[in-house]
């Protein structure tokens, strides 16, 4: 598991636990590894990874069920809302580079459709 | 907890630590990290007491480290220090006859971790190996508080992440961590907090997700900002 | 104490099986000597187990000095002074070992004396003649049985006074070294002309001790101020190694 190290390492861990729900990787209702096997998984900083629960929990992302452990949610909405959130995060860095090339947003749409075949 | 106060440590007319005070909370992993002959080494053997400072102390529970701090602080220095007629399976009863906190069994996980067996001669061992050895040894202790007098270094990048995952498995919510190295960009995910060390002085310490968070910063940055290069994973590795 | 005092013995360990083994080695060619009447044997074997004994001996001592010099200053060093024990228990358990080491060395080679010697008068000297001696040595025994009694009990309680004293006097000049020459350039050297110097300070000291016509009663002095200045050296090396010793 490769990390950015200028950037918060439990930012980047709620990333990829983000992205394995909407893939489907992590199903909802499904159980998280405890803190120290996901530690031990990502060889990180435990800490970091109480973290990362804290903060998905607050999120609404997962729910901790008392002496069981974290799980997944299972409200249906939550997988769109991340679906959606993602892509917003990836489509802002897309547009922002074209824009930094110099290429309108006209020319952008265009080479979207052909690359996509749309 | 164990702190020290204001330690200092000469050998004649050189200063090994110069005036280091610092605290070391429960449920934490400290990097200790600075270049060779910046103090390190000689600021964890005064916690256990090996070497004597010239002024001020360290203190476990508020009470100066000794005999009693020794049960519950576990040590790992740098050398090999086994009798020469041991095995690596009396290095394990070696430990379990003294310390109470010794687990047989997790001794024996580690070993296996480790790809080492308890027929095999300490005096024999290869350096990576020895290194494998001494943190098995350490770390199937129960201890409160661990220092790991550089225990990344001479060890292969496989055995790291073994080395790296006994690590993380030990911190327990009251239990702290102390590891050194002067790889820095090595504990730069496992530690909470960062310890530098320059010239026998107590530069800095600060949370490493504190540093990324409020500054941008990378230890690997912080650590090129104090020392003026960036470290000395480059060439010794 | 008594795990420091198992790894005390195991460090000593082999050395003591070999003169075991040496022992053994000898001791047969007694036998054959005895049994055969091959004075060859025998002359070898009795110089042999002589010479056993007293370097046997002598070499336990030393050795034990030795190994304190090495527990000092190589890393070794940490086996010891990681361990939850504190520096009086360290030392107190090397000086145990050691004495009883000594002491069984020394019951070993009486008794295996005294067999052997049981032994040679049986068969060269002839049963009768042993017996004539057996009987004439218990009549001695009984016309003197005070007085050697005694002054073998003091003989031996100063034997052990001396050999402490000179051990931990050992012990001093070894840890003066290590600990205030961090144990580094010519240590061994360096600990053996204080060791030197030390015994002349101990033989002026206990020269003290004003010569008296009871001979007992001054051993009896001389004993005690071993044993009193033992327990300095002990108590200053302890306080030493707890507050200053950097291995």
């Amino acid at each position: 598991m490769e990390f950015n190290p200028a950037l918060p390492i439990y930012l980047q861990v709620m990333t990829m636990i983000k992205r394995d729900i909407v893939t489907g990787e992590l199903k909802p209702g499904e159980k998280l590894p405890s803190v120290r096997d996901m530690a031990v998984e990502f060889a990180v900083n435990p800490n970091t990874v109480s973290r990362v629960y804290r903060e998905l929990e607050s999120e609404g992302i997962c729910y901790t069920k008392r002496g069981m452990g974290t799980f997944v949610t299972e409200e249906p909405e939550v997988v769109g809302r991340l679906k959606a959130e993602m892509a917003g995060e990836l489509m802002d860095q897309f547009l922002e580079g074209m824009k930094r090339l110099g290429i309108p947003g006209e020319e952008v749409i265009q080479m979207v459709k052909e690359r996509t075949g749309c | 907890m164990l702190e020290c106060r204001e330690i200092t440590k000469t050998y004649g007319r050189k200063t090994a630590v110069d005036h280091v005070s610092l605290q070391i909370q429960p449920g934490r992993i400290y990097a200790m990290l600075g270049p060779n002959g910046s103090g390190k080494t000689t600021l964890m053997k005064m916690a256990v007491g090996l070497v004597k400072p010239t002024s001020g102390g360290f203190y476990y529970n508020g009470r100066p480290v000794g005999q009693n701090s020794r049960r519950e602080i576990a040590y790992m220095s740098t050398e090999p220090y086994f009798y020469p007629w041991m095995t690596v399976g009396d290095v394990g009863k070696y430990y379990r006859d003294f310390f109470e906190d010794f687990s047989q069994e997790k001794y024996e996980s580690l070993l296996k971790r480790m790809e080492l067996t308890p027929d095999l001669k300490a005096k024999a061992l290869s350096s990576g190996m020895m290194a494998k050895l001494k943190i098995a040894v350490t770390m199937a202790r129960n201890a409160r508080v661990y220092l790991l007098d550089e225990p990344l270094n001479g060890i292969d990048l496989l055995a790291r992440d073994d080395i790296i995952a006994s690590v993380i498995e030990a911190a327990e919510q009251d239990v702290s961590l102390v590891i050194s190295s002067h790889l820095v960009d090595e504990l730069e995910r496992v530690a909470d907090e960062a310890i530098f060390m320059k010239e026998s002085h107590l530069v800095d310490v600060c949370g490493v997700e504190e540093l990324r968070m409020t500054q941008g910063k990378s230890v690997v940055d912080r650590y090129r900002e104090i020392y003026g290069h960036g470290g000395e994973q480059k060439w010794e590795n | 104490m008594g795990k420091l005092m198992k790894y005390e013995f195991r460090k000593t360990m082999f050395s003591k099986a070999v003169l075991l083994v040496i022992t053994a080695l000898v001791e047969i060619f007694y036998l054959f000597g005895v049994f055969l009447k091959w004075e060859k044997g025998l002359g070898i074997g009795v110089l042999g187990l002589v010479l056993c004994a007293s370097v046997g001996i002598f070499y336990i001592g030393i050795e034990s000095l030795l190994i304190w010099h090495r527990d000092l200053n190589t890393k070794q060093s940490y086996m010891l002074f990681l361990t939850p024990r504190n520096s009086f228990q360290i030392l107190g358990a090397k000086v145990l070992e050691n004495g009883i080491s000594l002491f069984l060395a020394g019951v070993f080679f009486a008794l295996l004396a005294a067999a052997d010697w049981t032994i040679g008068m049986i068969y060269i000297g002839g049963l009768e003649e042993f017996v004539d001696l057996l009987q004439n040595f218990a009549a001695s025994i009984n016309v003197n049985l005070e007085i050697p009694v005694r002054e073998i009990l003091v003989t031996f309680f100063a034997c052990i006074a001396s050999w402490l004293l000179m051990v931990v006097t050992g012990y001093f000049a070894i840890l003066l070294s290590a600990s205030v020459l961090a144990g580094k350039k010519f240590s061994g050297f360096v600990s053996f002309v204080l060791y030197m110097i030390l015994m002349w300070v101990d033989g002026m000291f206990l020269d003290l001790v004003p010569a008296l016509k009871d001979f007992t009663i001054q051993y009896v002095l001389i004993i005690l101020a071993a044993l009193l200045l033992s327990a300095v050296y002990y108590f200053v090396s302890g306080w030493i190694m707890e507050k200053k010793l950097s291995v």
